[in-house]
């Protein structure tokens, strides 16, 4: 009972301050521009280039599978970024408010405030990245060719856990500051990290959650999960499990 | 460059101005209705406006005080 009143509370809260509107119709935007983008590339260049009279630039097409796939990298970037600024201050702001004290000085447990928070932010971003990717989906079998409906489930599916992913990064460097733009700072920081490390020791970090993006393109062009695959995915969610647990700790011995 | 806009499919861009229309809207209604901001309110009008998409996100990310 207690957990569903917070999460209500938070749900309201972020469709008071319109984030249940413009989030996702940003995921819509930076999902469709890309393949928008590339398919009127060449219009654009022969209309505003400045070419020589009968110049022709012939730009290849890409095929629907890398066309969606540009929707999956800007998720990865500006969907990352977005995310960590949202979630930035979920924790951090009310700490430095003294909100969370009026929250937690009523019979409220530590392991609630937080997972209903978490749950709150990850049904938001969920919610606008599938959104977005339906969007993308319509553009790209419109735009480059037919795109079926399992693949675009198979990209949802896999990329969705690093979306989780990073949305928990973010709530667990909650916990450790007060200053909102510093948990944006370090989030980012780790994120980035993990790519790093991933791509550098790739060989042995076949689990990585980091890979997922790189998953995410090998689903959309075979169809096929793979045992890394679900490996990555398995360690995404122990890792999720993970954070939660050492949050909700730091939070409980930390002096509000 | 008339006849380069002709050509252009609007039917393919209509949904992609009309969602940006809507964002530019309720990042409006949400600037007026709102108390205070992170620095002056008609600056926060002006970049909303005018710079076409990121100005209303910047506008919910940074200007709303929590």
């Amino acid at each position: 009972m207690q957990w569903s009143v917070i999460f209500k509370k938070e749900l309201l809260e972020n469709w008071r301050n319109f984030k249940w509107i413009w989030v996702p119709i940003v995921f819509i935007i930076f999902g469709i521009m890309d393949p928008i983008t590339t398919y009127y590339m060449p219009k654009i260049i022969n209309t505003v280039g400045g070419l020589p009279e009968g110049a022709e630039i012939t730009i290849p097409q890409p095929p629907p599978e890398q066309a969606l796939l540009m929707s999956i990298n800007e998720y990865g970037t500006i969907g990352v970024l977005i995310i960590v600024l949202i979630t930035m201050g979920l924790i951090a702001g009310e700490l430095k408010s003294g909100v969370s004290e009026l929250v937690l000085s009523r019979p409220v447990t530590y392991t609630n405030y937080i997972t209903a928070k978490w749950a709150s932010t990850v049904l938001l971003i969920l919610a606008s990245f599938i959104i977005g990717m339906f969007f993308s989906w319509y553009y790209v079998n419109l735009l480059f060719g037919d795109l079926s409906l399992s693949q675009l489930f198979g990209a949802i599916f896999i990329y969705g856990f690093w979306m989780i992913f990073v949305v928990t990064i973010t709530v667990f460097v909650n916990t450790l500051f007060k200053v909102p733009g510093l948990v944006g700072f370090v989030s980012i920081l780790i994120v980035i990290l993990i790519h790093m490390v991933t791509s550098i020791f790739g060989r042995f970090l076949a689990y990585s959650p980091a890979n997922l993006s790189s998953y995410v393109s090998a689903y959309v062009h075979t169809g096929e999960m793979t045992a890394d695959m679900w490996s990555s995915i398995f360690v995404a969610i122990v890792g999720i499990a993970l954070l939660l647990l050492l949050s909700i700790n730091i939070l409980k011995n930390r002096e509000i | 460059m008339l006849e380069a806009l002709m050509q252009i499919n609007w039917a393919l861009l209509a949904p992609l101005i009309v969602i940006q229309v809507i964002l530019m809207i309720v990042a409006i209604i949400d600037l007026v209705r709102i108390e205070k901001t992170n620095g002056p309110k008609w600056l926060w009008a002006i970049i909303i406006i005018f710079v076409n998409v990121l100005g209303p996100i910047l506008y919910f990310i940074l200007g709303r005080r929590q």
